[in-house]
């Protein structure tokens, strides 16, 4: 196969055009986000071709500190919205988010590399976009697994507080609502799975074909990684569950929740 | 006077000092007083689901802090004015709280029992979701009631009756609980129905009490 066409700047520059059919779309709708779309277009450029430039620069000088420091950087900034959609919970349960998004990626991510590929964990190629996808889907699911566990306390205050007062343990009562919460973050995944290879060609396959790989090469990486994905998902979103409801309730088996 | 649960230079938020309690053993004793008097939050109190910021509480003679506190809570169970049902029939409810109380499920007769107690003579297989506030409230009461607690502490347990069903449904509980050395202890702002069953007063008209 051929490798893939380089892009020349010109031509590159005429995408941008159909940004002005989504422009004049949105004047006729009188949608009032073209600013929104504008600046989400800039942007967008602006980090990739930074983010271009970084991993260029990598790849060429690949050294362990960059590996790593890109690693951190990512882990700490999925930590970080993960907690800024979860404000109102307590410190305990906020370090036992980040402790179960990072070990978790960490742990699939090595095994995914080290034991699946068989390639060193300090080779940006791998473990740059591998980890991004990883930590990426972690930090959605753990997102939206904290998010489900405490919503779903909304509306169900009273049935916490009756069992609470005839003496039921407190991990009794929250585990129905950790279950319910880890279930919901798991089958946006598993969903994705299902459809994927009919309803759509998944981004990472898509770009190793348009790059020239095997598309049968590109298959074994997708279903890799999509099981790879799963698994974080499930870890991260298991542990911080697990470890995070114990933080709901004192020795004094009081609860405060969130 | 034996007394079973015993609190002393008690304090919890705006509340600096509750008056001294003593509940008398196998007795109805109600804490009567005008809404946000601090009631509810004594009634937590004593059900350890919440701690005071000061003083102490002894159950039995021993203090609260020394007890295994769901035990105690067990021991002393808080039917709260906030009533909870699962969405399933009376029969199912029963079953559920049981089972989360890792208890066997009692007969169908013992749960037609206690509904009879609370003044109710439904189907146990009505569900729960379409039934009244009063009427979700006493079978709430029911359920706490079957667990055969040694303290059963009552919020508000008429407020959403009518005078013939109230007495009835107090009647019945207080006779009940004599009779199985139940100690009961009702909040209530009802003066008529305290004045008919109670058997001692804590008043939180008092000093301290009205926060």
């Amino acid at each position: 196969m051929d490798s893939i066409v380089k892009l020349e700047i010109i031509s590159f520059a005429l995408i941008y055009a159909l940004l002005i059919i989504i422009l004049f779309i949105m004047k006729k709708s009188q949608i009032q986000q073209s600013k929104l779309l504008v600046w989400a277009s800039f942007r967008m450029t602006v980090q990739l071709i930074l983010a271009g430039w970084i991993l260029t620069y990598i790849f060429e000088n690949p050294h362990p500190a960059f590996v790593l420091t890109y690693f951190l950087v990512m882990n700490i900034f999925a930590v970080h919205r993960v907690l800024s959609k979860n404000k109102s919970l307590n410190r305990k349960f906020k370090v036992a988010i980040a402790l179960s998004l990072s070990l978790s990626g960490l742990a699939v991510l090595v095994f995914f590399i080290l034991v699946v590929i068989g390639e060193s964990l300090f080779n940006p190629q791998y473990v740059i976009p591998l980890s991004g996808m990883v930590v990426g889907n972690a930090m959605t699911g753990v997102t939206l697994g904290v998010k489900t566990f405490r919503e779903s306390f909304e509306g169900q205050r009273n049935r916490i507080q009756a069992l609470l007062n005839l003496g039921v343990h407190p991990k009794k009562i929250l585990l129905p609502f950790a279950n319910q919460a880890l279930e919901t973050a798991l089958l946006p995944t598993m969903n994705s799975m299902l459809g994927m290879g009919i309803v759509s060609l998944p981004g990472m396959m898509t770009g190793q074909i348009l790059s020239g790989t095997n598309p049968s090469t590109a298959v074994l990486y997708q279903i890799a990684i999509m099981i790879a994905i799963t698994s974080v998902v499930c870890v991260s979103v298991f542990s911080s569950l697990y470890l995070g409801y114990r933080t709901l309730y004192n020795e004094k088996y009081q609860m405060e929740l969130p | 006077m034996d007394s079973v649960i015993i609190g002393e230079q008690l304090g919890f938020g705006p509340i600096e000092k509750y008056p001294p309690i003593q509940i008398p053993r196998h007795q109805t004793t109600f804490l009567y007083g005008p809404s946000g008097c601090g009631k509810s939050t004594l009634a937590r109190l004593m059900n350890a689901t919440l701690s005071p910021a000061q003083g102490q509480l002894v159950f039995d003679g021993k203090p609260y802090e020394e007890w295994d506190v769901l035990e105690l809570r067990q021991k002393v169970v808080l039917a709260s004015q906030n009533v909870f049902l699962f969405d399933q029939t009376i029969r199912e409810n029963f079953g559920t709280f049981y089972e989360y109380r890792e208890l066997p499920v009692p007969t169908p007769e013992e749960m037609t029992f206690y509904l009879n107690l609370c003044c109710l003579s439904f189907s146990l297989d009505r569900s729960c979701e379409v039934l009244s506030g009063g009427e979700r409230q006493r079978i709430f009461i029911a359920i706490c009631l079957s667990f055969r607690p040694e303290v059963l502490i009552l919020d508000e347990p008429t407020s959403a009756l009518d005078g013939a069903t109230a007495h009835q449904l107090m009647n019945n509980l207080t006779t009940f609980a004599k009779e199985q050395g139940i100690t009961l202890i009702i909040i209530s702002h009802d003066k008529a129905i305290m004045e008919k069953y109670q058997e001692h007063v804590i008043s939180c008209e008092q000093e301290g009490m009205d926060g």
